[in-house]
């Protein structure tokens, strides 16, 4: 279960539909409980989309920006819990691309954009051997 | 001795830490160190060849080693190495 906090929330939109038609990306922080299970996003980093090429359907985050959200993260005692990014006009899925450069643990939280606004937003996490995705419940301010 | 930030996803393979101390005066000496410690982190480090994954990206202090001299890269007794994964991904 994952759920995210308005202020954060507000980040995660805001930068959707600033980047849209084009994909946007981002990291979320915040907190783990019950093992991992329970995740509380209390900030968003919004990012550049760092990908060579057409950005309409594609997103890479530059380790840059990662790094320096883990260094931000321990500075405030929380956790990279994973990372956003936006599907301009697409369903929030998981695609065989968005597994093949994912990591397990993380939460991956995809935000449909339809005509530069908000539609919805699905959370999924990979397995371990990333062949496969399941989805996270999610829980967001309803917008 | 320099120490290793190991991100959440493989923090199972760590013994469950999130900072690991590893011996060595380079990046691939700190790395061998690390793995020889904790056998179960080397997959998800190094390919079947014996470099460094493609999604793996290794700070030493504040600087990625890419631009740096990557593995041949000197460690301070004293330095932070960190794994950051790489993330991507698209629509289609
Ligand atoms: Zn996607």
């Amino acid at each position: 279960m994952i759920e995210i906090l308005p202020a954060p929330w507000e980040v995660i939109l805001g930068h959707a539909r600033a980047c849209y038609p084009r994909e946007c990306c981002g990291i979320l922080l915040g907190e783990v409980g019950d093992g991992g299970s329970r995740r509380r996003v209390t900030i968003a980093v919004a990012c550049a989309n760092a990908y060579q090429g057409e950005q309409s359907d594609r997103f890479e985050l530059d380790p840059a920006d990662q790094f320096e959200a883990q260094r931000l993260a321990r500075k405030e005692g929380l956790e990279v819990l994973g990372f956003f990014h936006s599907h301009p006009d697409c369903d929030a899925y998981f695609s065989a691309t968005d597994l093949a450069h994912s990591w397990p643990w993380y939460s991956n939280l995809v935000v449909s954009i339809r005509h530069g606004g908000f539609d919805h937003a699905r959370a999924f996490r990979a397995n371990e051997a990333q062949t496969e995705s399941t989805s996270e419940e999610l829980i967001c301010p309803t917008s | 001795m320099p120490h290793i930030l190991i991100p959440a996803p493989l923090r199972q393979y760590a013994g469950g830490q999130s900072s690991v101390e590893a011996p060595g005066a380079t990046v691939a000496e700190v790395l061998a160190a690390l793995t020889s410690l904790h056998p179960d982190l080397r997959k998800h480090l190094f390919s079947d060849q014996g470099g460094l994954r493609s999604f793996v990206n290794i700070y030493v202090g504040d600087e990625d080693i890419r631009y740096l001299e990557k593995e041949q890269t000197a460690v301070g007794a004293s330095e932070t190495l960190t794994i950051v994964p790489s993330i991507a991904g698209g629509a289609r």
